[in-house]
């Protein structure tokens, strides 16, 4: 186990390094760059842009950029951003709480939500419970979270003013539980609307998949109470495919959500990421892409880990 | 300080656009907030909230490039003079403006170099308690002149060296004749607290910078807020009226919108035209509405389109023609736009400078008639064709039209110009790109307009208070992108017109603004009788508050908070 985890850690790398030359290349193919705002200045002469790109580096051959990004970065040194000239990691740090803040509240709510529902639909399969789920979760899960966040804000924010338009405190206002709670409720219920709907689906037919199985006429046949067998085998069970979902899904507690963190104008890395890319700021667009690969890379193998321990027949080798 | 005004501001920024469904739906949700209190009389203290769309990357002004960054930092950072709405210029910091007539100007005997002297006022002190001296005025052209990162030296690399007599006057001696001077050192930067510093860039007054004003700023969370509050050793004892303005970052100008009718900000920076009469609507709510030196403008391809980059020697095929270009300014209704696409909220263009001292009086394009639109095209010997489209000597009249992607006056507009210039027998195609390529301004990142592969393209774009640069870059000769200077230059149409050349440089080369104005109307009427430009309309500053507030002014050559320090709130 401990080698597998090791073996697994060390063909990482190669594909890192890969997703980080990619990524660089990516961004440097895009038209436009770090300095085009400055071209548009009418007072900015052509001195001044060959100045800057210099101060910038950007004059460098691209290779050159890169090894010297990647340099850097192995070292612990993320650069400084093109646009607001701080230290990338710092603003990454600003950042990572405030999504923490808002993932993790949608991961645990999504979770307790999904979780039963996802049971007991496969449980009463067929029932008007089922029927009712199964049409709500394909709605939830076709919901573009856009339409959805606006919906909420035109609802609870302007319509019967319950909940703030957005942000993640009140202006001005000193931190307070309460006061980020209320910010989170919105984009909360829209990304654990969509997540619920998703999660039911996965659980409802991976559920449904083991109610045939032997194991669970076996475990009938015990005298096992009904909640014991759906628990402990049926759960059990159906949880590896879901296991995979939801692992996968991990990263984004450290991502954050792209759409509705702009929508909600949530100070989290979803937003930091999309600002960074309106303005080209390729330092900090590959301090995020790096450690999002990262975890995405860790999710991965934190779910195969977790096979192993739900199934034992899985060996690692 | 001046507001850094481009076009990159007024295009819609490309995520916004995913988002901009919301604006409508808000908008039209918004129109039911309860009613809460009417103005009241001026109130001291308190705190303002007021909405932002984009967010300040610095606040330093030596490094800002982004006019929301003066909008927040002009709180708090203060410079030499300012420019009022009507672009007369007033001491800030300095006791008087400096001209030839009062002495604080002196040309050199040969006519070829000039001294600038600047009395400042005595007793200032920057919002540390620390007192403002000549010498932060001469560091500020020092860091100018050696920090890598300034946006840009113009201004204060034509200076050769500054004299600081004492701590109130400063002697700024110019290698040239610099006709702008004035709009120079509008930011002023503390010398005591960034000599010893080795990158400004990277310390602390990056995001929170020094100043004299009346407020100072204590915070800057990224994406969040930055607040700055009243600075308890401003220079008047009763001022500011605010205890603090928070800057909110909202994601876009429709989230400001709803915040706004929600009361959850008291005021917003920058509205679209197309916003009005929804807000209009609202009890709660007042516009201000200034006059902007912002053009919205159709820019003509002189030259035959080509990649990598056209040849301003080998004439457009189409466009080349000045009947072909009098014609679709002719088709083009301008009024019609602007009352049915604007509501009426903008007046037609007549020229790139729409506003000030250097705005030529009576200058004018030719008026809606699309009946003398045909005229022309017949009498040039563009014949309609069995599908009404003319064409002449196997060449069709068929062009492009480029604008940025989704924004939705520019498209209606393209509509309704392919309808009206397909009436004179003109084809238009329309095919739209980002604003972040169409107005990157880089020739390296692919702008069109200076590679010159494309035949028509639509945007905005406004000068300075002082139109020099831009009229230099614009419309002058030497400013042409080609494949000689690496595509360098904003001349994109490829006008040249050695007359306005030499016009140009005539006002760049003298301190005397009745001939320099002169000259550039001069320029300007030949530039438009060769109509290589259709001016579409002249845009305004919109900004708005609610009830509640009092106290704030539009400025046409500045952001509404160059008098943030009288504002007043009543919760």
């Amino acid at each position: 186990m401990g080698h597998y985890v090791v073996r697994r850690l060390i063909q990482a790398i190669p594909l890192l390094l890969g997703i980080t030359v990619v990524a660089f290349a990516i961004l440097k193919a895009t038209p436009g760059g770090p300095l085009a705002a400055y071209e548009a200045n009418p007072n900015v002469t052509p001195e001044d842009i060959a100045r800057l790109e210099h101060a910038l580096g950007l004059d460098q051959p691209i290779p050159l950029q890169y090894a010297s990004w990647l340099g850097h970065f192995l070292t612990g040194d993320w650069g400084y951003s093109f646009a607001t000239s701080q230290p990338v990691l710092s603003m990454v740090g600003g950042r990572l709480p405030n999504t923490l803040w808002l993932m993790t509240t949608v991961y645990v709510v999504t979770l307790l939500i999904a979780l039963p529902i996802g049971i007991l639909t496969a449980v009463k399969q067929y029932s008007w419970f089922d029927h009712l789920t199964t049409g709500a979760t394909f709605a939830a899960f076709s919901m573009p979270t856009f339409w959805l966040g606006l919906l909420l804000i035109i609802t609870f924010g302007l319509q019967f003013r319950l909940l703030p338009l957005g942000g993640m405190l009140a202006p001005g206002a000193p931190f307070t539980v309460g006061d980020l709670a209320r910010h989170l409720v919105l984009p909360v219920a829209t990304l654990s609307l969509v997540g619920v709907g998703t999660y039911v689906r996965f659980l409802r037919a991976s559920m449904l998949e083991t109610t045939n199985q032997d194991y669970m006429r076996t475990a009938r046949a015990k005298g096992l109470t009904e909640p014991r067998v759906v628990v402990r085998h049926a759960l059990k069970n159906a949880a590896i495919p879901f296991v995979t979902v939801a692992a996968l899904d991990l990263p984004e507690l450290f991502g954050g959500a792209l759409v509705t963190e702009q929508i909600f104008g949530w100070p989290g890395m979803g937003r930091l990421f999309y600002d960074s890319v309106t303005r080209y700021d390729y330092p900090v667009l590959m301090g995020i892409l790096a450690i999002s690969a990262t975890f995405v890379v860790l999710a991965n193998l934190l779910a195969d880990v977790l096979y192993g321990y739900l199934d034992p027949r899985i060996r690692y080798s | 300080m001046r507001a850094v005004r481009r076009e990159h501001n007024d295009a819609v920024g490309a995520g916004r656009r995913a988002i901009a469904l919301l604006g409508a739906v808000l908008l039209a949700a918004g129109a039911c907030a309860p009613a809460t209190s009417g103005p009241g009389p001026a109130a001291r203290g308190g705190t303002l909230v007021f909405a932002i769309w984009q967010e300040p990357t610095t606040l330093a002004p030596i490094y800002a490039n982004q006019t929301v960054a003066t909008v927040v930092n002009e709180t708090a950072v203060e410079g030499l003079l300012n420019t009022d709405t009507n672009g007369a210029f007033y001491p800030v910091l300095a006791k008087s403006v400096p001209t030839i007539d009062n002495g604080g100007v002196k040309i050199s005997a040969d006519g070829k170099k000039m001294d600038v002297t600047y009395d400042l006022l005595s007793g200032v002190k920057w919002s540390d308690g620390t007192p403002f001296t000549s010498a932060d005025v001469k560091f500020t052209w020092e860091t100018y002149l050696k920090d890598p990162k300034v946006v840009t030296t113009e201004g204060y690399s034509q200076i050769d060296s500054v004299d600081t007599p004492s701590d109130t006057q400063v002697v700024l001696h110019y290698k040239t004749i610099y006709g702008a001077y004035l709009t120079r050192f509008t930011g002023i930067i503390p010398r005591q607290l960034l000599q010893n510093v080795p990158d400004i860039s990277k310390s602390e007054y990056n995001q929170k910078p020094l100043g004299t004003g009346p407020f100072k700023v204590t915070e800057f969370v990224s994406a969040d807020h930055i607040t700055v509050e009243r600075n308890p050793n401003y220079r008047k004892p009763d001022r500011p009226l605010l205890d603090k303005i928070v800057f909110r970052s909202v994601p876009s100008r429709e989230v400001a919108v709803a915040q706004l009718k929600a009361g959850e900000v008291d005021g917003m920076w920058n509205l679209l035209e197309a916003q009005i009469p929804d807000l209009e609507k609202d009890a709660n709510i007042k516009i201000v509405t200034t006059p902007s030196p912002s053009v919205e403008r159709i820019e003509l391809n002189l030259a035959k389109p080509a990649d990598p980059i056209a040849d301003p020697k080998v004439p457009h095929p189409i466009l080349g023609d000045l009947n072909v270009r009098r014609a679709l300014l002719l088709a083009t209704p301008k009024q019609q736009i602007i009352d049915k696409l604007l509501f009426g909220k903008a007046k037609p263009g007549t020229s790139p400078v729409s506003q000030g001292w250097a705005s030529p009086k009576g200058l004018a394009q030719e008026a809606y008639d699309p009946a003398k639109a045909k005229q022309l095209l017949d009498q040039a010997g563009w014949a309609p064709g069995s599908d009404g489209i003319r064409s002449k000597g196997g060449v069709k009249a068929s062009l492009t039209i480029v604008t940025t992607t989704g924004d939705k006056v520019r498209e209606q507009v393209q509509q309704i110009l392919a309808d009206e210039w397909k009436a004179i027998g003109i084809d238009l195609q329309i095919k739209n790109q980002p604003s972040a390529v169409l107005l990157s301004g880089s020739y390296s990142a692919g702008d069109p307009r200076k590679k010159g592969n494309i035949d028509l393209w639509m945007y905005a774009s406004s000068p300075a208070i002082d139109p020099h640069s831009i009229i230099n870059q614009r419309y002058t000769t030497a400013n042409i992108p080609t494949a000689a200077n690496g595509g360098a230059g904003q001349n994109y149409t490829r006008f040249s017109n050695a007359e306005v050349d030499r016009l140009v440089a005539d006002a760049g080369a003298t301190v005397d603004q009745a001939r320099r104005a002169k000259d550039y109307a001069d320029a300007l009427k030949i530039l438009n009788d060769n109509v290589p430009i259709i001016w579409m309309y002249d845009r305004q500053l919109l900004d708005a508050f609610r009830t509640n507030v009092s106290g704030y002014k539009g400025n046409t050559w500045d952001n509404i908070t160059w008098t943030a320090e009288d504002w007043s709130i009543r919760k």
